[in-house]
């Protein structure tokens, strides 16, 4: 084989190993990555929900300026158990993509992620730790927590 | 991704006070139209929601990027992403303002 073959084919062969060849089902899958692949794609999930709804409510408050009925017309439609329960799931995301998102810069700066260890039987990663998952959690409770306050603000109306 | 984390971190404050400002009075009375058009027409508040508008425009849309390219890599698809990601972003800001100019310049009763 000539040297021209042979970068050919590697060539070829770089070209054919795309790392991310599971493309979006291996994105959403949750099974065998644990809780961190958890984390990973709800941030995702979160963060498309929150953009969405952002631009709702660009769109939303622009009513305003259509005058005080084009307003009320608007504010009738969220004002519903529907339009409550809406609001309360875009306080949990936006809780949760909050806390996950500081432990995420966190954990990109160094922070949390332990010493560097030899890689023994079981090959559990030192950046998989308690301090990660525990930030996960925290993550977690602090959204129920904020939805719990926004469902009691919304249904009582103060 | 440090233009991701600076305009997360800063938006979180500015949401924060735009999320206070519904609580100080009963939630339903605060989102009453000549309430809401008073919070506009203070220049400080019309700031902040400009503020609010940017940061997560910019914020979320490159969130969106990444996702994107996450997914797929090749030189059409980063350039198609990037492009249609500064447009939508571009829109929606001036949309956003739209609302905050007129909103401001309106005469409450």
């Amino acid at each position: 084989m000539t040297s021209t073959t042979s970068a050919k084919r590697i060539d070829e062969n770089n070209k054919n190993d795309r790392t991310n060849r599971a493309g979006i089902k291996g994105w959403l899958n949750p099974i065998i990555y644990g809780w961190e692949r958890v984390s990973y794609w709800f941030q995702r999930l979160t963060g498309i929900f929150l953009l969405v709804y952002f631009i709702g409510h660009v769109y939303e408050t622009s009513s305003l300026v259509s005058g005080p009925d084009a307003w009320a017309a608007m504010l009738e439609m969220t004002q519903t158990v529907g339009g409550h329960l809406f609001l309360i799931l875009v306080i949990g995301a936006s809780t949760f993509h909050t806390i996950n998102g500081i432990r995420l810069i966190f954990t990109q700066s160094g922070q949390g992620l332990g010493k560097p260890g030899r890689p023994d039987y079981p090959y559990d990663p030192t950046s998989v730790n308690n301090k990660q998952r525990s930030g996960l959690w925290i993550a977690f409770i602090l959204a129920a927590v904020a939805m719990l306050y926004g469902a009691n603000v919304l249904f009582s109306g103060e | 991704m440090k233009i991701h984390y600076i305009t997360g971190v800063c938006a979180l404050f500015v949401v924060a006070i735009h999320i206070l400002m519904r609580l100080i009075m009963p939630f339903n009375m605060s989102l009453e139209f000549e309430n809401v058009i008073l919070n506009y027409k203070n220049i400080f508040y019309a700031l902040l929601l400009e503020s609010i508008l940017v940061l997560i425009a910019i914020h979320g849309f490159n969130g969106l990027r990444v996702i994107l390219l996450e997914i797929r890599q090749t030189l059409i698809w980063e350039r198609a992403v990037n492009i249609l990601v500064i447009i939508a972003m571009i829109g929606i800001i001036a949309y956003g303002t739209r609302t905050i100019i007129i909103a401001n310049g309106f005469s409450v009763g």
